[in-house]
Order: structure tokens, then sequence, then C-alpha cells
């Protein structure tokens, strides 16, 4: 199941990127937990529940963030201002609502949350209870970013097949 | 030709509103949910054709479209909805609503011209 999901969710974002970002991203290999950042970034985060429950996000430095939603909108980084929160939502939107939609056969319609966007510096995720997290990598113009698939079922843990933490 | 793009993410209004701009359409309304596409659309008469998301707080384009179908100025109004929302039993749904064209989030240019294009002339 989790070489399934993280297969479904790599391919959804390189799509997204090409279709809405008109630039490609770089796949690099899963990892268990976002690397400490460092300076200003953004996490938008979504959250779904059904017969699987848990979070996508998509985290991005200040950067990187403004070079996606200056894609997006037709506009110069530069001038991407009050259009990020809402571009980073977006972004995370289509992520998880593609994630949802072609996971639909495997794993039934999960029910997703409206995306939440946070921006600051040295942004860290904890998550309270059992959960497994696995970090997807991605190359964007130079600059790594990321997208996390949180399960919070207890019996669909993808880490309880390994045995070795993955850095990233 | 008057067009409503009904998403609350202005990111994808603003990517709409510049796709309908390249086609020549520049009579572009905007509401940021179901709720007040219909008052927008009260206070315009109505408009050629609804481009609506589906996920909206307050109003979502699936009861946004219901309420639409359930008026007699606006049962026969064209709608677009752009949405993520493509598995089997979303579609089904969205057209027992009254959707008349689906367009599935990512999606490119060209297609999104083309299904607008597609819209217009039916």
């Amino acid at each position: 199941m989790e070489a399934q999901m993280l297969a479904v969710l790599t391919r959804v974002t390189k799509e997204v990127f090409e279709t809405m970002v008109f630039a490609p991203v770089e796949a690099l290999p899963p990892c268990d937990t976002l690397p400490p950042a460092s300076g200003p970034g953004v996490i938008g985060t979504i959250s779904f529940a059904g017969s699987s429950s848990g979070v996508v996000s998509f985290a991005a430095s200040l950067e990187s963030a403004r070079e996606i939603a200056g894609g997006m909108l037709g506009m110069s980084p530069a001038e991407v201002q009050d259009e990020l929160p809402d571009a980073v939502g977006e972004i995370t939107n289509m992520i998880a609502g593609s994630f949802r939609t072609q996971m639909a056969d495997e794993a039934g319609a999960w029910t997703i949350s409206t995306p939440n966007v946070t921006i600051g510096s040295d942004l860290s995720v904890r998550h309270v209870g059992a959960v497994a997290r696995t970090v997807c990598p991605f190359v964007f113009r130079g600059h790594r970013i990321f997208v996390e698939l949180v399960l919070t079922d207890p019996t669909r843990l993808p880490h309880a097949e390994r045995q070795e933490a993955r850095a990233c | 030709m008057r067009f409503l793009v009904v998403d609350d993410s202005s990111t994808m209004r603003r990517i709409i509103i510049n796709t309908l701009n390249k086609l020549g359409h520049q009579d572009v309304l905007e509401a940021g949910n179901g709720r007040e596409g219909i008052e927008r659309l009260s206070n315009v008469g109505s408009v050629d054709l609804i481009i609506t998301d589906w996920n909206m707080p307050e109003m979502s384009g699936i009861d946004f479209i219901r309420t639409l179908r359930a008026m007699d100025n606006h049962k026969n109004l064209p709608v677009l909805m752009v949405t993520t929302n493509a598995a089997k039993d979303d579609i089904v749904q969205a057209m027992e609503a009254g959707v008349n064209h689906y367009i599935v989030k990512p999606f490119t240019p060209d297609t999104f011209k083309d299904k607008i294009q597609a819209a217009m002339t039916k």
C-alpha cells in the first residue's frame, strides 16, 4: 500500500507542476521526516478521512513558493505578495485532490478538508499520537520542495514493513 | 459574452480569468462561493456560462448548481465544473446536480480552452 500511495503522490505532484506551474519537478527517493527548515518557508496542509485518514502537506522555502505562485499566475516571483497563501493552498489542494481521485478505486472516496497554509521561519511540524510520515522530496529549479504523506490510521502504518528510518 | 467564475481560490479565479481574457472574453464576474454566485446572478440578471469549483465554504458548487436548476430563469444556464473531484461517483453526482461540462484539475491551458469552446458552442 505504501509503495502505491507514494507512486501516486509522486505522479500527481509531477502532473500538477507540469500543467499548472509550467515547470517540471524531479522526484528524489522518499524519506521519513521533513528536514529541519532554516529561514522563511511555507507549508500547506490538507486532511483526508475515509478508509485511510491522514494529512497531505506541501512544504517549500518562501523563495521557491514565490516562484511557484508566479508560474501559476503568470507573474514574476518578485510581484507575488498577497497571492502567496492562496496559491500555496491551491497547489496543496490540487496535489491532495488528485491523490484522492487516483486512490479512489483502491481506497474508496475520501473526504478532504480545505487547505491550511502556514508562512513563517524555521517551520517544523509535529503530530501527536501514532502516525507514519513519509516525505517525497522533489527538485524544483534547483531547490528542494517536499510533499509529505502522514497516515494516522494505525492499521495502515506503512513503516511497519520497514526496520530503518530513511533520512531526507 | 458574460461569464461568472465561482471559486473560493483567488488563484484559480485568476488562472481561469487569464485564460478567458486570452480567448478574447473580457466580461467576467467573480464570486467566492455558491451563495455569492447566486447574489451576482441576481444583480446582473444572467450570464452566458458559469464556471464553478466544487469544494467551497458556505455553499458548495453542487449546492449552487442545484439551487440554480430550481430557479426558472437559470435552470438551463450552461455550467462548467472545474475540480479535483474526479472519482466516478463524483462525476455522477455532478451530472445529476445539473453540471453540463466537467474539467479535472490539474489541466493544461489547451484542455481548458477546448472545454470552454465546447461549452460555448452547445
